[in-house]
């Protein structure tokens, strides 16, 4: 599992790579959001306002999103070196979710499909809607936002949903659901913003019933060579101003799930690095914004979604060093 | 919210172990219309708890649900109507669920229930 090294180890091996030297509050702050510790009180409280700031970014920016993008608020997937036009856009973020699941192998046999679905993270309720309707079959969604939840709600009643979704407002670390629940496990861009990576893992697999899929789609850091304990600190610095803007704890990699999932006993882990499926992505959110229609909504929205916005280059930036990677990660859970 | 969702809430609170089913304070239930799907009834029965959803629906204002089902009452389309609207058709618009071992309150708001735990709950 995670190995928590000694100051002396870790020192030992910095001296011969060269890397920084992690201080004690920086590793506790990584093996934390990690979950591999019991968090103290002041991470404790940092958690607490993190989850607000979620919620309120959301509540805030969730509009402006829908407005222009429409109710998927998650990457498109597309080919790489595709030209692209915005109408092009919206069948991308469907591709996205059909990609997933076929990644995942999810049943599409009318015995063995998924009867049940969890929509962890759901935002607006466009992925919760398209699989209830893609299974013909309940989703329940689960968002921090009061704001997302109801709109979701509100979206899903508009398209005759509302008896196949439902959606609540609870915490993704502690799913208010109980064991075994669900046939698909489903989280879409949201994984980035749980500070206890284990613990949000172990949720997904504890509301997982026995055969069921677990897909986790989100955004992790380039996976560390075994001789690194750390990124390098211009890539922290970088990812520090992304974390600020967009309410994320610290980023872990795709290697840190695979980990987790292997450590929960999961079956049929499969990862992946999407990162040039999505390139298309941010320049075109970017082009988006400086749209007239773009920045009058933005300085309508608030002073957190202009930050979101002003950050965007930085993702662009992050994505061009292979510092960020847009990652796919799957698993089933034994019978 | 309508009863299949309540129908696999539960209190998540640290310690408790007996947080299914939460019960239900009611402050306006609404009935909304929803097309009757006998297949669909037919899957649920086997997969919900039965007798969290006769309680439920009592409290919602709905007592034609008969106490205990078994599969072969699956047959009967009365049965399946009464199940259907009990299942499907009862909303809570505005409300509370109340953890069965604590008494801890979530509230429901728009038909949304808030499950977010406090810094002490978890």
């Amino acid at each position: 599992m995670l190995q928590i090294l000694s100051t002396k180890q870790l020192t030992t091996r910095f001296i011969h790579t060269g890397a920084r030297i992690l201080n004690k509050k920086e590793m506790a702050v990584r093996q934390a959001s990690l979950g591999g510790v019991d968090v103290d009180l002041e991470t404790k409280t940092n958690v607490e306002k993190l989850k607000r700031g979620i919620a309120e970014f959301y509540d805030e920016s969730s509009g402006i999103w829908e407005d222009i993008w429409g109710d998927h608020m998650h990457h498109g997937f597309y080919d790489p070196n595709s030209t692209i036009s915005l109408s092009d856009h919206r069948a991308a973020q469907v591709r996205m979710i059909e990609e997933a699941l076929k990644f995942a192998s999810v049943p599409e046999d009318p015995m063995k499909k998924p009867k049940s679905i969890v929509d962890v993270g759901c935002g607006i309720g466009g992925s919760s809607q398209y699989l209830a309707r893609k299974y013909g079959t309940e989703c329940t969604g689960i968002t921090l936002s009061p704001v997302q939840a109801e709109r979701a709600r509100a979206l899903a009643a508009a398209q005759g949903l509302e008896n196949k979704v439902s959606f609540e407002v609870a915490d993704a670390l502690n799913q208010p659901f109980p064991d075994g629940k669900f046939d698909l496990v489903w989280s879409m861009e949201s994984g980035e913003h749980m500070p206890e990576k284990a613990k949000f893992v172990n949720e997904l697999a504890r509301v997982a019933a026995p055969g069921a899929r677990i897909i986790i789609v989100t955004w992790c850091h380039r996976n560390l060579s075994s001789s690194e304990q750390s990124l390098n600190p211009d890539e922290n610095k970088l990812l520090d101003k992304i974390c600020d803007a967009y309410y994320l704890p610290t980023w872990c990699s795709t290697d840190d799930y695979v980990k987790l999932l292997q450590s929960l006993s999961l079956q049929d882990i499969k990862a992946a690095d999407w990162s040039e499926y999505v390139a298309p992505f941010w320049p075109a959110v970017i082009r988006s914004a400086l749209t007239w229609k773009g920045i009058t909504s933005l300085i309508l929205s608030g002073w957190k979604t202009i930050k979101g916005a002003m950050v965007m280059p930085l993702m662009m930036k992050g994505y061009k060093k292979g510092l960020i990677k847009f990652a796919i990660i799957t698993c089933r859970k034994p019978e | 919210m309508r009863l299949l969702t309540h129908n696999m809430l539960s209190s998540n609170i640290k310690g408790v172990t007996n947080g299914f089913p939460l019960r239900i304070e009611v402050e306006k239930v609404v009935e909304k219309s929803v097309d009757f799907n006998p297949d669909f009834l037919k899957n649920m029965l086997a997969k919900i708890e039965y007798k969290a959803l006769v309680e439920a629906s009592r409290i919602m204002g709905y007592a034609e649900l008969p106490d205990h089902a078994e599969p072969s009452m699956l047959e009967s389309d009365d049965f399946l109507r009464k199940f259907h609207h009990a299942l499907m058709e009862l909303h809570l618009e505005e409300g509370t669920l109340v953890c069965p071992q604590t008494g801890r309150k979530f509230p429901v708001n728009k038909g949304v229930p808030n499950m977010l735990l406090h810094e002490d709950e978890v």
